[in-house]
């Protein structure tokens, strides 16, 4: 269980983290999603004592992480898998942080093993690809066999089928009653992989649910209708509990009757339609919605699609 | 989809697993031993430290003869004018540069690839990271420091000896100023340790490190008699009264002079237990 109770950090004037409060349950792959700059990876850094809070309290099962007892027994992290000594070897790396926690050669080589790196076990980790140093972080995290388990950004630099190893993945430690945080940006990769999402933005607690709920809640369905007599059937369906808003180009967007039950209203009183087009917005969009009002830096005038 | 690429399989991730619902074991804290552990193998997993020693071995013995070969040949009377043990404290310059890089980089190569966060959420008491990188340079470092020491010794002497400029163990403080001469790898490597942490990068810490010994050594050249009254204290000026056979009557005595050596690292590793607790990581 990770609780985070109205959590500040400020760099300077610049708040990272402002009043967060939110708790991981065990069980479950939590999705930590906000845009770039939201303040993911400080909150993941105050969880694990390398950032001091400026105010609040980041706490694992009801301890602070400093005075955690052999950590890695409690808590594996994967911040930031290019965090490595160039020149040492991957067996040699991962053997280094298990002693410090007592762990033997055996479960090092374990894990090795399980992310399919034995083969390189003696090769110097410069000559390393993206991809294998992601599994070699995985493989530290999982050193102390921890019922907490925290990923920042895991699948940036994994190919495809590293992306889906490392899903179902997750949820296998989930299965086993581990608690999972994973951070991203992207919406569509956590909504594949995490049941439950945190959503923050510029350091605030956007929205604490689960997957399937954000999807329902936000997911935008409408009918777009085009019409020469488009202010007339406004009326028609307004009448029937349509709600009815016109957009720019004099469409209207129709929530509530689905495209059939407009044509049939349409033609019944023998107005043409030009265009009776349903959408729904995808969970991306709901995202952007959720979102889009704490974007740290956003470049001008980019479509839906080229934003992220 | 080849073997390679596809990966383990996921179904399985974390073999043998304590099953969740049970009560988990009382965990041991992280035990000295274990991090003293830890910081060993990172140490000789790496290997800088290999070509930092065969440059903290090969110089100074190197060097040592040479000088030791220079002096017997010096016209007239002026060999018996110099200390005999200089041959073996000069030579070891280049070792002292190399191990105190040898300790920045301890740090500083953990700061700047971010690996000590890392290192600090497998032992949050970073404290406890700092002594024990202290303590495993510091070991190896005092080690390899006695053995070129005797070693440079053995060499100049034999040198000298052949000239009757010589002087043997047995005399009234040789022993002590040859130990002496093997402690200074220790000293401004644990230092290095020190200046690596407050520092955290490589290239400003070396900086400091050279800094550190330099600067202070330029004040030594102040007029007399300020020029003895400050570098009494500085840490070459140290080095060369506890090393030397007859040292200068106007700094610190030889037992006065260590604790202002040994006080140098001291300032530096407290200084970093200071800082390395303050700042993020």
């Amino acid at each position: 269980m990770i609780e985070v109770d109205q959590l500040v950090k400020r760099f300077g004037a610049v708040t990272a983290v402002d009043g967060l409060t939110f708790s991981v349950r065990p069980g479950h792959v939590t999705g930590f999603l906000g845009p770039n700059g939201a303040g993911k990876t400080t909150t993941m850094r105050v969880i694990l004592g390398l950032d001091a809070p400026t105010s609040g309290t980041a706490r694992i099962n009801r301890t602070n992480y400093q005075e955690l007892i052999r950590p890695l027994h409690q808590v594996g992290a994967l911040l930031d898998a290019t965090a490595l000594h160039p020149g040492r070897t991957a067996e040699a790396h991962l053997a280094s942080i298990a002693r410090s926690n007592g762990i033997g050669r055996r479960r090092v080589t374990e894990m090795l093993r399980l992310t399919g790196l034995e083969t390189v076990a003696d090769r110097r980790l410069k000559g390393f690809s993206l991809g294998m140093k992601q599994r070699l972080g995985i493989a530290a995290a999982l050193l102390g066999d921890p019922p907490i388990l925290m990923f920042d950004e895991p699948v940036n630099g994994l190919d495809t089928e590293g992306i889906a190893w490392i899903r179902q993945f997750f949820k296998a430690l989930a299965a086993d009653g581990r608690t999972v945080l994973v951070s991203s940006h992207l919406m569509s990769e956590m909504a594949q992989t995490a049941d439950r999402l945190i959503v923050i933005g510029r350091g605030r607690l956007i929205a604490d649910t689960t997957t399937a709920e954000l999807i329902e809640s936000s997911t935008r369905k409408d009918v777009l209708v085009r019409s020469p007599r488009a202010a007339e059937l406004a009326g028609l369906m307004t009448a029937r509990g349509a709600s009815v808003t016109r957009e720019d180009d004099g469409a209207l967007a129709v929530t509530g009757p689905d495209a059939a039950a407009i044509g049939d209203l349409a033609a019944e009183h023998g107005i043409a339609v030009h265009a009776l087009i349903p959408r729904t917005a995808s969970l991306e969009d709901a995202y952007l919605d959720l979102t889009g009002e704490s974007v740290d830096f956003r470049a001008a005038n980019l479509s839906p699609e080229g934003a992220r | 989809m080849t073997a390679t690429d596809a990966g383990p399989d996921p179904a399985s991730p974390v073999g043998p697993v304590t099953p969740p619902a049970a009560p988990a074991p009382v965990p041991l804290p992280v035990r000295a031993r274990d991090v003293l552990a830890s910081e060993w193998i990172k140490l000789l997993s790496v290997r800088s430290t290999y070509w930092t020693l065969l440059v903290a071995v090969v110089t100074p013995i190197g060097l040592s003869a040479l000088v030791a070969v220079t002096l017997a040949n010096a016209p007239g009377r002026g060999a018996h004018s110099v200390d005999p043990l200089l041959p073996g404290v000069v030579s070891l310059e280049y070792a002292l540069l190399a191990v105190g890089v040898m300790g920045v980089l301890t740090f500083s190569t953990e700061y700047s690839t971010g690996l000590i966060r890392t290192t600090f959420e497998a032992v949050p008491r970073r404290r406890a990271v700092l002594a024990a990188k202290a303590a495993v340079i510091g070991a190896l470092t005092l080690v390899v420091g006695e053995v070129v020491a005797f070693a440079s010794f053995g060499l100049v002497q034999a040198v000298l000896s052949g000239k009757h400029l010589g002087v043997s163990l047995s005399q009234r403080g040789v022993p002590g100023a040859v130990l002496a001469d093997g402690l200074l790898l220790f000293v401004v490597a644990t230092m290095g340790v020190g200046l690596g942490a407050i520092v955290r990068h490589t290239a400003g810490g070396i900086a400091a490190l050279v800094g550190v010994i330099i600067v202070p050594a330029i004040l030594a050249l102040l007029p007399p008699p300020w020029g003895a009254r400050v570098g009494r204290f500085t840490l070459l000026d140290a080095a060369r009264q506890v090393t030397a056979l007859h040292p200068a009557t106007n700094l610190f005595a030889p037992a006065w002079s260590l604790v202002v050596l040994l006080a140098w690292p001291a300032v530096a590793l407290l200084a970093a237990a200071v800082a390395i607790t303050r700042r993020d990581a």
